[in-house]
């Protein structure tokens, strides 16, 4: 066979089909990865081969993979993300917090410690302050008279504000529960849109970042689907907490 | 939750469900890992079936399952809705994994299959013409106009794994008669799809 630099448009075109289809094996497996991996216009051609092929995959029936599964998967997330780490350990102490919902100021403290801190912090020099000195903040929230229990922790680092409904965060059709960062000047910005359930992750823009300071107030309120119209909020307050430093 | 995988053959992906399965591709990129728990509620089910299919082994399937939902992990910010849709790159990016496992790739060795699916979003449009149902049935009738062996030999390579020294054994023919078959069938279905 004629080196790769001398094949025909169609030969390349084909060995990037059987590549693709996965028809080679060995040495001719090996070529045509080498191949792949040297010349975007190869892969793009494999690529396009796979394209052509996919809808055959609808053929091929769903088979539920053994439970334990996930976990393990899940274990091969971290550390390539920290927000995995801190988004498990919240949702860990989350649900002791469900366990032990009555000593919530005590709990408060330790979870505060739990979740952001990281030991490289304990033992690094104080870095010098940036421009705008963002530290990990928590909040825990929760409002007299409402079941509503929730965890926010600011990630510095990734400029994102973690939230985790512990309970009593329910989704009721028609409505949303809608985030507001209330900072000294008392004036409520919207932080969005908080989920039912699930610990999530939310970005914190940058205009939003010189507020999440210490003492600035998270409050959660229920608004219409979609959030308050007019951006300050609406309905009532289910749940607010002051942040503090952890 | 709805696995909006296991619907039957043909049913039209680029639907509500569709789009957001691609919004919580989204949010996987951004490091959300209650939104990889739900895309593996989602997808796991059909994609460790494509595994399954070709690896024939629960085992094997299962390695080829988590390396597939490694990948997507880190590298769902490569996906790009615009050009392919969700499923699709899941399904094809499983099934290379298996493919590549099935062939004996140690990782890291060589670039592989998965590495052509992780190319296949940003080169022009290869993915972005599978998304409805009507592609699905226009590539059955451009493999129906092919010898019925030549199409069961690309079904079979595709969706089964076989490599060409399978084909030929299971059909009981000299190798480059296997290889001149697929060749000539590739070329007609290339030129089907896109007449």
């Amino acid at each position: 066979m004629s080196e790769d630099f001398e094949m025909s448009e169609e030969e390349r075109d084909l060995l990037a089909g059987e590549y693709a289809l996965g028809l080679l094996e060995g040495e001719e497996r090996a070529r045509a990865a080498a191949l792949a991996a040297a010349d975007p216009d190869f892969r793009r051609r494999a690529a396009r081969w796979s394209g052509r092929l996919a809808p055959l995959l609808d053929e091929v029936e769903a088979v539920s993979p053994p439970v334990h599964l996930w976990t393990r998967i899940e274990r091969r997330l971290s550390p390539a993300a920290a927000a995995g780490s801190n988004v498990h350990i919240l949702r860990r102490k989350v649900n002791l917090w469900r366990g032990y919902s009555a000593a919530a100021t005590a709990l408060a403290a330790s979870l505060a410690l739990f979740l952001v801190a990281r030991p490289a912090d304990r033992t690094a020099p104080p870095p010098p302050p940036p421009p705008i000195a963002a530290e990990p903040l928590v909040a825990m929230m929760s409002s007299e008279g409402s079941a509503a229990k929730l965890v926010a922790s600011f990630d510095p680092d990734r400029k994102s504000l973690i939230v985790a409904p512990a309970a009593g965060v329910e989704s009721v059709p028609g409505h949303a529960h809608e985030l507001w960062l209330i900072p000294a000047d008392g004036k409520p910005r919207s932080m969005g849109i908080v989920a039912p359930g699930a610990p999530r992750r939310m970005a914190v823009a940058p205009p939003m970042l010189k507020e999440l300071k210490a003492d600035a107030t998270l409050a959660l309120s229920v608004e219409q689907t979609g959030g308050s119209p007019s951006g300050r909020p609406t309905g009532p307050v289910i749940a607010s907490g002051k942040l503090i430093r952890t | 939750m709805d696995p909006i995988m296991d619907r039957p053959a043909g049913a039209n992906f680029v639907s509500e469900e569709g789009r957001r399965l691609a919004g919580t591709l989204s949010d996987v990129a951004n490091g959300d890992t209650a939104a990889m728990a739900r895309l593996y509620e989602r997808t796991s089910g059909k994609l460790f079936g494509i595994c399954l299919r070709i690896l024939g082994s629960e085992a094997e399937a299962e390695e080829a399952l988590q390396e597939t939902f490694v990948t997507v992990w880190r590298k769902a910010a490569a996906f790009d809705q615009g050009k392919a849709s969700a499923v699709t790159w899941l399904a094809v990016l499983a099934r290379n994994k298996a493919i590549d496992r099935l062939r004996g790739r140690r990782p890291g060795t060589d670039a592989g299959l998965d590495a052509a699916a992780d190319i296949a979003d940003s080169g022009a449009s290869a993915l972005d013409l599978l998304e409805d149902a009507q592609e699905s049935r226009r590539l059955s009738a451009c493999l129906d106009e092919l010898e019925p062996r030549t199409g069961e030999a690309i079904r079979a390579a595709f969706i089964g794994g076989a490599s060409y020294p399978d084909l030929a054994a299971r059909e009981g023919v000299p190798l480059g008669t296997m290889k001149s078959w697929v060749r000539r069938g590739l070329l007609r279905l290339r030129g089907c799809l896109e007449r």
